[in-house]
């Protein structure tokens, strides 16, 4: 079974699209079978950041069913077993996607023949984006070091649990009275106890069970763009937040500095990690794959990727 | 995962047991600074409310544990109700005695505990029990009634639990004004539902929501 990895974070710009691509590079580098699927739908541009052109086969192919299995929806990249899913020659509505389409999907990704499978979602904090976040319960989330984007952060972990506990009544046979408080989420000052504390308030019958289903999450957090001047125990402290005042548990997996090169390396549509690989941000990206899969980087790959 | 209002001042302030006045010190800044409404990560997370909750609750843990004699105080605490090894605490002091009277605890909770489980058996302990925990409300009464039902005598309560009988008489009196600090009263009633064999988060919960009832009622009555 593959490893699954949800990309995420609320915020539009942290660099997603980024780390997906250079994670998966890296990854496969290191003799890993990739594949990173384009789920920022209506607006997927993943190829690019690969330096390729928009690819015929696609999540399209698989929807429209010209082809059967996922697994042939993944065209190979220049990159040595690094394969890539796209969606964007889906058709114009995608970003609303059908429900049962998007269930279809869930399930082939879950089923694909691959080690790691990187998805790359968009921004916001809508129902797809969400759902695909639910693929997995190693979600990835990607910051910035700026207040506006912590706190989409926040938001973005609150969302989730929200969906997942909507998830789970639905599933579960709970009161008829705990259906109905779904109007008390939409209040927009929600803390993230709250959310838990609703239900319970509710039926506190349900709170080991549910308390359990949120522990299961493994999230983990990037901190991209970061600069030399500012608090580098930053990560260190979301984690510690994290872990406090949620119920999952929140692994850090590092600071990406910020390097001018990366927007140059988007512009020219190349690879950042390929074009330059002896960065501190290359470096910075070589440790988080490192940390996410366990794997040692075999020290002669280091020159390359 | 544990809710703040759970954790204890060390694992609040993030430091060990044994930490060095320097190190509490240290610790407390960063916990100051973490909280402060200021901050780049929680600015947008807690309310006004909320947020001086916390900074209240570490500014507690702090002048406890800066000062050598609360802090001793708040060890014996955690030993009491097992959330610390006696041992820890102790390491200065003569070993010896320590030794004895953890050892005596072990032997008294033992025979208690498997006295505590038969009678546990029988349906209508077991009927009263899920009475009680069923009404999410509990009184100190619910308890005392609860307690005798087990044949448990409040001296034996007492040397099992290391919590003083005064402190248990409150708590069963449901005399609000005499109980210690919030954090003791939850580690007590943890404790004392541990030894009955009840589940310790539904007393609690049920304990504090008739401590919070009766506030309503009495708002005018503050110590």
């Amino acid at each position: 079974m593959a490893k699954i990895y949800p990309i995420g974070g609320g915020k539009g710009g942290v660099g997603k699209s980024f780390i997906t691509a250079s994670l998966g590079a890296l990854i496969a580098k290191w003799g890993n079978k990739v594949v990173i699927i384009d789920l920022d739908l209506g607006a997927s541009n993943l190829h690019t950041l690969l330096g390729m052109k928009s690819p015929k086969i696609g999540l399209n192919s698989f929807l429209n069913k010209t082809i059967q299995n996922l697994e042939n929806a993944a065209v190979p990249t220049s990159i040595p077993n690094l394969f890539l899913i796209s969606s964007f020659h889906c058709y114009m509505e995608i970003a609303n996607l059908f429900y049962a389409h998007k269930l279809k999907i869930i399930d082939a990704i879950r089923k694909l023949p691959f080690d790691y499978v990187f998805l790359d979602l968009g921004p916001g904090t809508n129902f797809n984006t969400l759902d695909f976040f639910l693929t997995s319960k190693e979600g990835i989330l990607i910051c910035t070091p700026e207040p506006t984007s912590i706190e989409n952060s926040f938001r973005f972990i609150k969302t989730v649990y929200y969906r997942k506990l909507k998830q789970l009544i639905k599933k579960h046979t709970f009161d008829l009275l705990l259906k109905n408080i779904s109007e008390d989420f939409n209040n927009p000052g929600l803390k993230p106890p709250d959310i838990l504390e609703i239900v319970l308030k509710h039926d506190s019958e349900k709170e080991p069970f549910l308390r359990s289903q949120l522990s299961k999450f493994k999230f983990k957090f990037i901190f991209n763009q970061f600069r030399k001047n500012l608090d580098a125990s930053l990560g260190d402290q979301f984690e510690n937040i994290c872990n406090r005042h949620f119920y999952s548990m929140f692994q850090f997996l590092g600071y990406v500095n910020y390097d001018g090169r990366i927007q140059d390396a988007i512009f020219s549509k190349t690879l950042y990690v390929h074009r330059y690989p002896h960065t501190q941000s290359a470096a910075d990206l070589k440790n988080i794959a490192a940390k996410i899969t366990k794997i040692i980087p075999p020290p002669s790959l280091t020159d390359e990727v | 995962m544990k809710k703040f209002d759970e954790l204890n001042y060390y694992e609040i302030l993030k430091i060990p047991t044994d930490s060095s006045y320097f190190e509490i010190k240290r610790a407390y800044k960063e916990a100051l600074s973490l909280y402060d409404e200021d901050s780049i990560i929680t600015y947008s997370l807690f309310s006004r409310n909320e947020r001086d909750e916390i900074l209240k609750k570490i500014k507690e843990a702090f002048s406890t544990l800066i000062d050598e004699n609360k802090k001793a105080a708040y060890d014996q605490m955690l030993i009491d109700s097992g959330q610390m090894k006696a041992s820890i605490s102790f390491g200065e002091k003569p070993y010896s005695s320590a030794l004895r009277s953890s050892d005596r605890t072990i032997v008294d909770e033992s025979h208690l505990h498997s006295r505590v489980k038969e009678k546990f058996s029988a349906e209508d302990i077991q009927n009263l029990s899920k009475e009680m925990l069923s009404k999410g409300l509990l009184s100190g009464s619910d308890l005392k009634k609860f307690r005798e039902a087990l044949g448990v005598d409040i001296r034996e309560m007492h040397s099992a639990t290391k919590i003083s009988v005064s402190v248990l008489n409150a708590i069963e009196e449901d005399r609000f004004d005499r109980l210690p600090p919030v954090i003791y009263v939850k580690n007590f009633l943890k404790t004392y539902a541990k030894i009955l064999q009840l589940d310790p988060q539904k007393v609690v919960n049920g304990y504090f929501k008739t401590i919070s009832l009766s506030h309503h009622t009495e708002d005018s009555n503050s110590n």
